[in-house]
C-alpha cells in the first residue's frame, strides 16, 4: 500500500475560508508551465475574417443568449454554451474539419505525473469535451519552446506545493487513461468545455475555476501523451479549454512540451489564458407587475 | 431510546427466567397464566435528571483542525449544575479555534529538524484577550497565538537546537531557552519540555530570561514570580499581541455583558483582611525540574 496524493476537486472538506490554493501559481508549479495573458494570435486572427463568420451573427448570438437567459427553464441544463455549440457547427458546410469532432459528455479522465518526491493525480468528470480525429497542431515553435527552460518557476517555501491537496493510496501506480478506449474513432482532445456548477456548495472562486480548467487540460494532454508516445514526448500535444458560469468567459490553451516533471527546471510548458471575457454587458429580467400578481418578466 | 431497550432486555429476562421469581409468585394468587404474572414483576428505571452533562465535551475531538468549533458556556456552573464561579454567563456567541500551544510540533515525517512556517493570517480571538495566527509550513495549518510586531507574510522559526553560542532571535521564532541569550523578552514558556505551552499567553505579557544555570533556565513570569525550568522547554521569543488590551475602556455596563461578565452583586460589604495594598516579598522561586537532588532537600 503506497501514500500518495492526489488532487481534490472538492472543497467542502476542506475550511474554505484558509485555502491557499487561491492563485494560479500552484496549478502552474504543478503542471510546470509558463503563464502567457492572451490567446495566441493566430487563434484570435480568424474570428475577424468575415468569410468565417455566421449569416447575422450578431442577431442569432443574441438570440441564443435570450434564449438561455430569459426564456429557458430553470432545470440545470447549460443552454447558452449548447446554442453557441450549435450556431458554430453551422459553419460546418464551409468549414468541413469541424465535422470531424464530436461532444462527448461524462468521461472520467484519469492522469498521474511524478513531482519530485509525490505522486499526483487529476481524476475526475469534468464536463463537456469536443474530441477530434486529428490533432491539434503546435502553437509555438520549438526556440519559442526552448526559451521556456530559462523561466524559473516559484517557489511557495516554506508551505510545501501539496497542501489543501487530499491525500488518497493508490494501489495502481501511473494510470493514466483519456476516458476512451483504444479504437474510439475521435482520439484526440480538442476542446474542454468546464461549466460552473450551480450548486453553491461546490462553488470555486475565479481563481480556483481558473486552476481548475488547467488542471483538467493537462490531465487530457498527458493522458494522450502516454497513450501516443509513452514516456518520453517526441511533438507538443495542445489542448484548448473554455470555461463559463454563463456570462464571463475563460479561455486556455495548452501545449504540453514535456512529460518530464519531476524536476524544476528544463523545458516548461505553456498556458495561454485569456480571463473574464463578457459575453453581454447585461441581460437583466424586470418583471411585469399587474395587479400585484407577476405576470411576465420582461427583458431589459 | 436506550432506556426502551433497557427495558426491554429486562424484561425478558425476567420471562425467560420465572424460577428466580418463584417466591414472590407463589405468594400473589396464581390467577392467569405465567405470562401476566411475569410482566407484573418487572419494574421500570426511574430517571429524573439527564444522564448527559453539560460539560466540556463539544471538545472531544481527536484531530486538530483549523475550523473554528462552536463552544458550549458553561456561565459558571460545574457538573453539579450550581454556580461555582459567579459573574459568568450570558455574552456574544464564540467559536473556539484550536490553537496549538506546543509550537515545536513536527510534521509526521519530517522529525528533528528545524522547521520555517509562513503566517497566513493574523486575526481576532473572541476565546482570549490576545490576537491568533495562522501558519502554514509544510503539508499543515496551524493557529498559534500572536507575538506583537506579527504580519501576514512573515516567516517565523521553530527550532530544537541548543547550540553553544546563544541564537539572535527574531520575535516570533521558538527555540528552547539554552539557546536565547539572557534578557530576551518571550512569551508561551512550557513548562516541562514536550508539553506545550501553559504560562505568558495574555495580551502584551513578557516573560524576561533572567539566568541559565547549567542544564536550566530562570525565567521571571509577568507576575514577578520566578520559575526554575529545564533549558529544553520552547519559548517564543518577543511580546504577546494586542499590547494596549490593557489601556481598553469599556465604557457602559451592556460592554461587559457582551464580553460574558454578569454583574456583581450590588450589596454593600464590609471588606475583611483580603483587601487593601500589600506589601510582601516575593514567593521563592519555584522549580519544575524533578531531579532527584532537588527534591531531597
Amino acid at each position: 500500500m503506497i501514500r500518495l496524493i492526489a488532487k481534490t476537486m472538492r472543497t467542502d472538506k476542506i475550511f474554505k475560508k484558509y485555502i491557499l490554493y487561491d492563485k494560479l501559481n500552484w496549478a502552474l508549479w504543478l503542471t510546470k508551465s509558463s503563464l502567457i495573458h492572451g490567446l495566441p494570435s493566430h487563434i484570435t486572427s480568424p474570428a475577424a475574417v468575415p468569410e468565417n463568420q455566421l449569416l447575422n451573427q450578431d442577431e442569432r448570438v443574441q438570440n441564443a443568449i435570450k434564449h438561455a437567459r430569459f426564456w429557458d427553464t430553470t432545470e440545470p441544463r447549460n443552454t447558452l454554451l449548447h446554442n453557441l455549440l450549435h450556431l458554430c457547427a453551422t459553419l460546418q458546410p464551409t468549414h468541413p474539419a469541424i465535422g470531424r469532432r464530436i461532444l462527448a459528455e461524462n468521461y472520467s479522465l484519469a492522469a498521474s505525473w511524478k513531482r519530485g518526491d509525490d505522486l499526483f493525480q487529476v481524476r475526475g468528470q469534468n464536463g463537456l469535451l469536443h474530441c477530434s480525429m486529428d490533432p491539434l497542431p503546435r502553437v509555438c515553435g520549438e526556440t519559442e519552446v526552448l526559451e521556456t527552460s530559462d523561466q524559473i518557476l516559484e517557489s511557495f517555501y516554506p508551505v510545501s506545493p501539496t497542501i489543501d491537496l487530499q491525500q488518497v493510496n493508490v494501489y495502481k501506480e501511473e494510470i493514466n487513461c483519456s476516458g476512451f478506449r483504444e479504437g474510439y474513432p475521435y482520439p484526440h482532445a480538442h476542446t474542454l468545455y468546464f461549466l460552473e456548477t450551480p450548486d453553491s456548495n461546490s462553488k470555486l472562486r475565479p481563481e480556483q475555476f481558473r486552476a481548475k480548467m488547467i488542471m483538467f487540460t493537462f490531465g487530457n494532454a498527458l493522458a494522450r501523451a502516454h497513450k501516443l508516445y509513452g514516456s518520453v514526448l517526441e511533438h507538443p500535444i495542445t489542448v484548448q479549454a473554455v470555461g463559463t458560469n454563463g456570462r464571463i468567459f475563460q479561455f486556455l490553451v495548452f501545449q504540453l512540451n514535456t512529460t518530464d516533471l519531476s524536476e524544476d527546471d528544463g523545458i516548461k510548458n505553456q498556458v495561454w489564458l485569456e480571463e473574464d471575457v463578457e459575453l453581454y454587458d447585461f441581460a437583466k429580467v424586470r418583471p411585469l407587475i399587474k395587479r400585484k400578481e407577476v405576470k411576465v418578466r420582461i427583458p431589459l | 431510546m436506550a432506556l426502551k431497550c433497557l427495558t426491554r432486555t429486562l424484561r425478558s429476562l425476567t420471562l425467560s427466567q420465572p424460577a428466580l421469581l418463584s417466591s414472590q409468585a407463589a405468594a400473589q394468587p396464581k390467577l392467569g397464566a405465567q405470562v401476566p404474572s411475569a410482566i407484573s414483576l418487572y419494574r421500570g428505571f426511574l430517571t429524573t435528571a439527564s444522564l448527559e452533562q453539560n460539560r466540556t465535551l463539544w471538545k472531544n475531538m481527536d484531530k486538530y483542525t483549523i475550523k473554528p468549533m462552536g463552544m458550549k458556556k458553561t456561565g459558571g456552573r460545574d457538573h453539579t449544575g450550581k454556580i461555582r464561579t459567579r459573574g459568568i454567563g450570558g455574552g456574544h456567541k464564540q467559536k473556539y479555534r484550536w490553537v496549538d500551544f506546543q509550537r515545536l510540533r513536527y510534521e509526521p515525517s519530517k522529525e528533528g529538524r528545524p522547521f520555517e512556517e509562513k503566517v497566513v493570517e493574523v486575526r481576532y480571538d473572541p476565546c482570549r484577550s490576545a490576537d491568533i495566527a495562522l501558519v502554514a509550513g509544510g503539508n499543515r495549518k496551524r493557529w498559534i497565538i500572536a507575538t506583537e510586531n506579527m504580519q501576514a507574510g512573515d516567516i517565523i522559526k521553530t527550532s530544537a537546537v541548543i547550540g553553544r553560542m546563544a541564537v539572535s532571535a527574531n520575535e516570533g521564532d521558538a527555540y528552547p531557552l539554552g539557546a536565547l541569550p539572557v534578557g530576551t523578552l518571550v512569551n508561551n514558556l512550557e513548562i516541562q519540555p514536550g508539553k506545550g505551552s501553559e504560562y505568558i499567553r495574555a495580551a502584551g505579557t513578557s516573560g524576561v530570561l533572567l539566568r541559565k544555570v547549567n542544564g536550566t533556565a530562570i525565567v521571571q513570569l509577568p507576575s514577578k514570580q520566578q520559575v526554575q525550568v529545564l533549558e529544553t522547554c520552547i519559548v517564543t521569543v518577543g511580546r504577546v499581541s494586542n499590547i494596549d488590551h490593557n489601556k481598553r475602556i469599556i465604557g457602559k455596563a451592556g460592554r461587559n455583558r457582551w464580553l460574558g461578565i454578569r454583574p456583581s452583586s450590588g450589596l454593600w460589604k464590609r471588606k475583611g483582611g483580603w483587601a487593601g495594598r500589600k506589601i510582601k516579598p516575593l514567593p521563592p522561586m519555584k522549580s519544575y525540574i524533578n531531579l532527584p537532588s532537588i527534591s531531597a532537600n
